[in-house]
């Protein structure tokens, strides 16, 4: 048995011999190891950029036939109409800026450039204020259909909040954007077919460069509703809410069939550089080249959004399945990139987003009416430190913040800090902080500081300034809790002293007025100051540049007097591509890294 | 029977309908779903958003008038006319629900499958050879992927059987230190599982060590990692082989009724092989399902006209060669298509995603691009659920072996596989059962980090991206359908249960 068994087994090993000797090396004959050239083309110089810090000028760009995958984050694109509440996000907008064309966007410092492929925008008069726009004669949605007048009608009269439908509860229009018909009630002004329009404004507005005059196309929404593009521009002029129901409902329901379909193709139309190719739930959006695009061609014919957190991000840009990525700013991150070494570009810089704290001038507010008790607390608050310890590892050119109403970027930020702010807050102030106390008969001062939890950057901030300011004779307590800016929550109800927190700034020159004046919705802490809202209404009916910086310097002054809050820091960015990958750069407004996708091409 | 599954579903829907509640208050109390836009609100834009989302999820209403309002769409469901609501993007949750649970499905389906073959197979050895070497090693190793915690072992596949597999593909080579340590460490590996004398571990150390030596550099001279090609004669003799084996595990190599139909099932592996080849060559899942199924009839026909008294025997037989065979022919295709495959995608395992974005390919090609961004989260849930159930299975097979019918049956003589497979086995799975029963369903649930590392949107993201935005329309259909499928998964263990053990069995 045994023997036989040995038998087998040899019979068996023998057979297995026989099977794999009769293999030969497989493939192709010759080991061709002879590949193109590794060309290290990264010591080309950058082309310059428009303005400063507008897009690159690349000259004459022949697309490559390649494909570039990056990811912004793991949120799902919203749809092809981007601008509804529901999709409207910066992941969706990032896709949408690859499809639809605008007169302007931000430069890599979040600064309002034109964009010349599409047209020109010119302000011909201030008094009243009226704007004229020329479209570029080449210019053309996908299908064919030239960009005209009709569709900056089009733009323009979704816009519009107060429009409602039948149901007196929903607007027609289910736009994000919902006031420039309030502002500009005639709306674009021209021949529906031509080229040109003039835009008159009700009042003085800075902001003009931002409003929209092309989104969507004014052909389309006028077959879906089964009218004249005639008849659609005329009912939109005159918002009538009867005849425009029909292009409301496509309009609001019509693109966004949801995750994972794309709009038919009649209905998938582009202004852009790219168009919607194809769209895999949950996982990417791919846009490809868009073949009626009369500008500048992109440099590569596919660019993939794909859907991946953040924490997976690092791998996959090793792995070359993502070659540029955006991921949330994080030491650990920036760490595991640091150490991927020259096969990564890394780009970092300030963002829009900054951080401050804010007193809470009501309620139960140990702080309500009293400006030294302010003054005493900005003083122990360690603004350098914070930058040092939190914020610099991850942007060495991080500074601290010194102004409310402009940043460093901006050309303003000098003179407005230089006649606001007297650098008395620049270094932490003990003692001073400590007389002020003294003098107040406050000893063991409870001040409740607050923010939307959990946020560990926050959590450290809070840590910082209790350690500096407990010893100054406060006693800081930090109560955060996930709802804490909720409704119902201790900063609804007035029930704190100082709140931790950070705007979002979108580049609009007139939107402070939204925060510092009296009675405002975002003016938490309910502030009021007869000057501020004295300037801050100059601001928004001027179009004088210099008079908006003049009356921020006195604004900046009287929140500096009154310590409204403080500024402590911008955010920093942090964004990472493959380092085969052409043009990419950071860029500090809310478009991100993608806002000049078009333009990047790989050295692969 | 029947009143006890009716009793158990009654109790399983109040259940249900408690957990709905707390659930629903609990998300909604867990934060702020204005959260994401407060430090944006500076921007009307954003302003008009806070409005609409408000509108959308109906905030101004108390928690459990939009609960009732929830659970009267769901209960629809009863009839078929679900409406689970839609989610803060205004969409579906129905929708989204379909593709969550197919997505998870085909994450989590394989690895559990694979994870109580594995896990079994382990476990019944480890308790026959209870305390030996491998036991040990076994054991050891268990623990160690038990405690493993899935993001940090999901990192570390990706940095060694994802990168770094992708470099090392591009030119495979093995240096001759790397040979030797392979060849030394499986050569202990080996020796350790097979025991016995010191004579007979020295022989299995060489052998294996041999083996591996001498089958690294042989594979890298024949270039099998990037043009992997086996051929028929492997195929033959695999199937051959099989048939062999089995007959005799079964029933003894000389009991012509099971032998003689197995080797004609290999050799009609062998005609497919080569008759379908063409055909295999561009398939579509109809034909490979149609394969499928005739991998079962024809062993079973065969077997059953063949087979006489050994019948069972016969068609399990027939059936094992058939189905070893058609999965070397579906290998070997993948074989065949593999260096095209590498072509297209030069890294082919990826570190995300349920497939490669506009992957353009062929079947097979399309195959491999699935199966290669399955392979590795399937390999992380494999292992981390394969030590549970080695452990389970070895646990139940030593308390089964020292059962008295064990004693008896051994005592009567009958040959010991006879005694592990028949007697032992299958008293000892009637646990095991169970775990794995419910395991499928925790594993739906419960492969939100798996899902999240490596890119796919199943159940797991629709969980947390609910939770994310204090959305709780999507946490309620997650929270049914594991829910539901916790509570469908318990009665069929016990069904399943009522049919491996005949004692409870009414």
């Amino acid at each position: 048995m045994r023997l036989k068994r040995v038998s087998a087994a040899v019979a068996m090993g023998a057979a297995a011999a026989l099977a794999l000797a009769a293999c030969a090396p497989g493939g192709p004959a010759t080991s061709s190891s002879s590949g193109s050239g590794s060309a290290g083309g990264s010591g080309a110089p950058a082309a310059a950029q428009v303005d400063g810090t507008g897009k690159f000028e690349l000259g004459d760009v022949k697309s490559q036939d390649k494909e570039i995958k990056l990811s912004v984050g793991s949120t799902e694109f919203g749809g092809y109409n981007g601008m509804t509440p529901e999709t409207y996000d910066t992941y969706t907008s990032a896709v949408r800026g690859m499809y639809m064309s605008g007169f302007f966007y931000y430069g890599t410092d979040g600064k309002v450039i034109p964009n010349t492929q599409l047209g020109t925008a010119e302000l011909v008069s201030e008094s009243p204020m009226k704007v004229k726009y020329t479209i570029n004669e080449k210019a053309v949605w996908s299908d064919g259909t030239p960009i005209t007048v009709a569709d900056a009608v089009m733009a323009w009269g979704t816009q519009n909040a107060k429009l409602m439908g039948s149901d007196g509860k929903t607007p027609v229009f289910n736009n994000v954007s919902s006031d420039l018909v309030e502002l500009a009630p005639k709306g674009p002004e021209g021949d529906l077919k031509g080229k040109t329009f003039e835009v008159t404004y009700k009042d003085p507005n800075l902001d003009w460069k931002l409003q929209t005059f092309l989104d969507f196309p004014a052909h389309v929404v006028a077959k879906q509703a089964d009218m004249s593009v005639e008849d659609l521009a005329a009912a939109l002029r005159a918002q009538d809410k009867g005849k425009l129901a029909k292009a409301g409902t496509f309009w609001n329901k019509g693109w966004n069939k949801g995750p994972g379909k794309l709009p038919s193709k009649e209905l998938n139309v582009s202004s852009g550089p790219f168009i919607l190719d194809s769209w895999e739930k949950g996982q990417s959006v791919t846009v490809k080249a868009n073949d009626k695009w009369w500008g500048t061609k992109p440099g590569v014919n596919k660019l993939t959004f794909r859907f991946v957190d953040p924490g997976a991000m690092v791998q996959a840009l090793q792995n070359g399945d993502l070659d540029v990525m955006s991921p949330q700013p994080t030491l650990d991150t920036l760490k595991q990139l640091e150490n991927l070494g020259t096969a990564v570009n890394i780009h970092r810089g300030n963002t829009m987003t900054w951080e401050h704290v804010d007193f809470n001038f009501r309620g139960t507010s140990v702080f309500k009416d009293d400006a030294d008790l302010r003054k005493a607390f900005a003083m122990c608050i360690p603004r350098e430190q914070i930058v040092k310890q939190l914020i610099q590892p991850l942007n060495p050119q991080a500074k601290v913040l010194n102004s409310r109403v402009s940043f460093p970027g901006d050309e303003d930020y000098d003179a407005i800090t230089g006649a606001a702010y007297d650098k008395k807050y620049d270094s932490v102030d003990l003692e001073g902080a400590k007389k002020i106390l003294a003098d107040k008969g406050k000893d063991k001062l409870k001040v409740r500081i607050g923010y939307n939890s959990p946020n560990p950057r926050r959590a450290n901030e809070v840590q910082l300034i209790k350690a500096s300011c407990d010893q100054a004779g406060f006693d800081v307590q930090d109560i955060s809790s996930a709802d804490f800016s909720a409704e119902g929550g201790p900063q609804t109800k007035g029930d704190y002293d100082a709140f931790l927190f950070a705007w979002a700034s979108s580049g609009q020159l007139t939107s402070d007025r939204n925060i510092y004046t009296t009675g405002s919705a975002q003016n938490f802490g309910k502030y009021s100051n007869k000057t501020v809202d004295e300037e801050l209404t100059k601001i928004s009916q001027t179009m004088d540049l210099n008079a908006r910086v003049e009356s921020l310097k006195v604004v900046e002054k009287q929140l500096w007097d009154d310590m409204f809050g403080i500024p402590i820091f911008q955010h920093p960015g942090l964004d990472a591509s493959s380092s085969d990958i052409k043009n990419v750069k950071f860029n500090a407004s809310q478009d991100g890294i993608s806002w000049n996708a078009e333009q990047w091409a790989t050295a692969k | 029977m029947l009143q006890f599954i009716l009793r158990r579903l009654g109790v399983s829907v109040l259940v249900l309908l408690l957990a709905s509640v707390m659930v629903y208050f609990l998300t909604t109390i867990s934060g702020d779903p204005l959260a994401g836009l407060r430090e944006q609100a500076n921007d009307p834009k954003i302003a008009t958003q806070m409005n609409a989302r408000i509108q959308n999820l109906d905030l101004n209403t108390p928690w459990f008038i939009r609960y009732l309002k929830w659970l009267g769409g769901a209960a629809a469901c009863v009839y078929g006319q679900c409406n689970l609501g839609v989610d803060i993007t205004g969409n579906q949750v129905l929708d989204s629900l379909g593709a969550a649970a197919s997505s998870t499905l085909r994450l989590v389906l394989i690895s559990v499958i694979a994870a109580a073959i594995i896990g079994i197979f382990v476990g019944v050895v480890t308790a026959i050879r209870q305390y030996s070497d491998m036991d040990y090693l076994v054991t050891f190793v268990a623990f160690v992927l038990f405690s493993l915690p899935s993001f940090w072992a999901a990192v570390l596949l990706k940095e060694y059987a994802g990168i770094n597999y992708n470099n090392w593909i591009a030119n495979p080579q093995f240096t001759v230190p790397q040979i030797v340590v392979s060849a030394l460490v499986i050569g202990v590996l080996a020796q350790l599982c097979m025991g016995g004398g010191l004579k007979r571990r020295l022989l299995t150390f060489v052998i294996a060590a041999a083996a591996v030596g001498i089958a690294l550099p042989y594979f890298t001279w024949l270039r099998f990692w990037q043009f992997p090609q086996m051929g028929p004669a492997v195929v033959a003799i695999v199937c051959l082989a099989v048939a062999v084996f089995a007959t005799h595990v079964t029933v003894g190599i000389k009991t012509k009724q099971v032998l003689y139909p197995s080797l004609a099932m290999a050799a009609l592996v062998l005609v497919v092989y080569y008759a379908g080849w063409g055909m295999l060559s561009e398939p579509n899942w109809w034909i490979l399902a149609a394969g499928l199924v005739l991998a079962f009839a024809v062993p079973w026909i065969v077997g059953h006209f063949v087979g006489g008294r050994y019948k069972t025997q016969a068609i399990g037989a027939g059936i094992a060669v058939t189905v070893v065979g058609g999965f070397l022919t579906i290998v070997d295709h993948l074989f065949v298509t593999w260096p095209s495959f590498v072509a297209m995608k030069p890294r082919p395992i990826s570190t995300i995603g349920s497939n490669t974005p506009n992957f353009n390919g062929t079947f097979w090609q399309t195959f491999l691009d699935n199966g290669t961004q399955l392979l590795l989260p399937t390999v992380l849930l494999t292992v981390i659920s394969v030590a549970s159930y080695s452990r389970y299975t070895r646990a139940a097979m030593i308390d089964v072996q020292s059962q008295d019918y064990i004693r008896t049956a051994r005592s009567k003589g009958l040959p010991e596989r006879t005694v592990v497979l028949r007697h032992a086995f299958r008293n000892a799975m009637i646990p095991i059962v169970t775990i794995v029963a419910m395991d499928f369903a925790a594993l739906i649930g419960g492969a939100v980090i798996t899902e999240q590392v490596f890119g796919w949107k199943g159940m797991g993201a629709l969980f947390q991206t609910g939770l994310k935005n204090v959305d709780p329309n999507p946490i309620m259909a997650f929270v049914l359908v594991t829910g539901g499928i916790a509570v469908l998964f318990n009665l069929l263990a016990d069904v399943i249960y009522a049919l491996v053990d005949p004692r409870i069995r009414v």
